[in-house]
């Protein structure tokens, strides 16, 4: 399992954003739902090892994160988008992609074609050398994923990833998504049901900082039966099992 | 060459370019006014403030435009973050000194050092606690302080701590203590926990 979280939580003041979250996850791809402020952002921040957690046990890679040597380790070895990544407004979408790399510690000699595949992948090749200053939106969301997967990361944890993405895009990012989810593990937090429908093979529903749903997407859409809020099948799970965990 | 080329991309990402050019801009300020003659007001205040803009000028490459992906990137970070400081705070030394050379500078290389050091500090503290965008506000806040107790040498009751140490002579051990301290602390701080990307932001990791 290269994801082992058991009672996991973590306050921001007398704030619980996560409040106590059991879950395992190996290979494959790994959505994470929920509506605005249910924790999903929090839990992703500490796979990330950007945040530690109050209390509870984490172990990703197999190692524990609190540690120094071992955070290195995974660190080298995982890809984070957060929400808001940050970027240098005069760097190419190469030097930033090229930038993580280096940092992240990607062997010489592999670095320039890492730097190349990375970027290809998002679809982004005609840009390379094209400021990030000069990008859209969208444009800058997939340097984003750039950055986290040139690295070709064990663990890709990606928050919001679609955002700003036209269909077209999406389409494509969700067959990236199933590509990158053969070798490692990959954890969407997303808003958007139906990336998850179409892209992940287990799927997890927060709520109030703890998972209520956990299963596969077709499960998450067989509790919807009879439910009329939303427009598919998985939308109408969606709405039955937070209605449910509200109740 | 992938050490190098790391290193021209954190400093491009910091704005190094920039603050050294302001850091120049400084020195060449003071060399200006040093070119005239001043009384003993103007002799002590004028180089502080020339000394607390370069130090700004350095604590401002704290912040990071990165955010979190570059915190969680791996062990070079702070390794880069100390490199970069230390050599700028170097620079701005240097060239305020030599811009002093041959002219009036009160104090002489002993003052700029402890000064620019001491300041510095003070801002790499604020940026780590408040945020990169905000490291100019302790260094602007103790200039004001340090100006005042200053003044209070020719209109006492003196303000004689060595926490104030441009009211203290050059060579005067427990200023250089001091500014050496808030230096080093500053510096600890930046170098392990990088400038807070923004009021609200929980402690990096």
């Amino acid at each position: 399992m290269n994801i082992e979280i058991d009672g996991l939580t973590r306050c921001f003041g007398s704030v619980e954003a996560v409040a106590g979250v059991d879950l395992k996850a190996g290979p494959g791809v790994f959505g994470l739902l929920g509506p605005n402020g249910a924790g999903k952002t929090s839990l992703l921040r500490m796979m990330a090892t950007a945040v530690p957690p109050s209390s509870g046990r984490l172990r990703l890679l197999g190692r524990d994160p609190g540690g120094y040597g071992p955070r290195r380790e995974i660190r080298r070895r995982l890809g984070y988008l957060p929400q808001n990544p940050g970027h240098y407004p005069g760097f190419t979408v190469a030097e930033y992609v090229e930038y993580v790399a280096l940092l992240k510690e990607v062997p010489p000699a592999r670095i320039r074609a890492a730097v190349a595949t990375a970027i290809e992948r998002v679809e982004l090749g005609d840009r390379r050398k094209s400021r990030m200053r000069t990008l859209s939106g969208g444009m800058l969301r997939r340097a984003g994923i750039a950055q986290a997967i040139v690295n070709e990361p064990e663990l890709l944890l990606l928050d919001e990833p679609t955002a700003g993405l036209d269909p077209e895009q999406r389409v494509a990012f969700r067959t990236l998504l199933r590509d990158l989810g053969q070798r490692a593990t990959v954890v969407v937090s997303t808003h958007l049901v139906e990336d998850v429908a179409a892209a992940c093979a287990q799927v997890a529903l927060m709520d109030r900082g703890r998972i209520v749903f956990h299963g596969t997407p077709d499960g998450l859409a067989a509790r919807g039966a009879g439910q009329h809020a939303g427009d598919t099948p998985i939308e109408r799970g969606y709405s039955a099992v937070l209605a449910q965990a509200r109740s | 060459m992938t050490g190098p080329r790391l290193l021209r991309l954190y400093a491009a990402g910091r704005r190094v370019p920039l603050a050294l050019l302001s850091t120049a801009v400084c020195a060449t300020g003071l060399r200006i006014a040093l070119l005239r003659h001043w009384d003993a007001y103007g002799a002590l205040q004028l180089p502080l403030i020339f000394e607390a803009a370069a130090a700004v000028s350095v604590t401002a490459t704290a912040a990071s435009p990165f955010g979190e992906p570059e915190r969680v990137a791996g062990r070079l970070l702070p390794y880069l973050r100390a490199a970069v400081t230390v050599a700028l705070t170097a620079a701005a030394v240097g060239l305020l000194t030599a811009a002093g050379t041959g002219g009036h500078l009160s104090g002489g290389t002993l003052d700029v050092l402890r000064n620019v050091a001491g300041i510095t500090g003070i801002g790499l503290l604020c940026a780590a606690v408040l945020g990169g965008g905000l490291s100019w506000t302790g260094p602007t806040g103790y200039l004001v302080a340090a100006v005042y107790a200053l003044y209070t040498q020719w209109h006492p009751p003196v303000l004689a701590t060595p926490w104030l140490w441009p009211a203290r002579p050059p060579h005067d051990l427990g200023g250089a203590l001091c500014a050496g301290l808030l230096f080093g602390c500053g510096l600890a701080a930046v170098t392990v926990r990088g400038a807070r990307d923004r009021i609200g932001d929980p402690a990096a990791a």
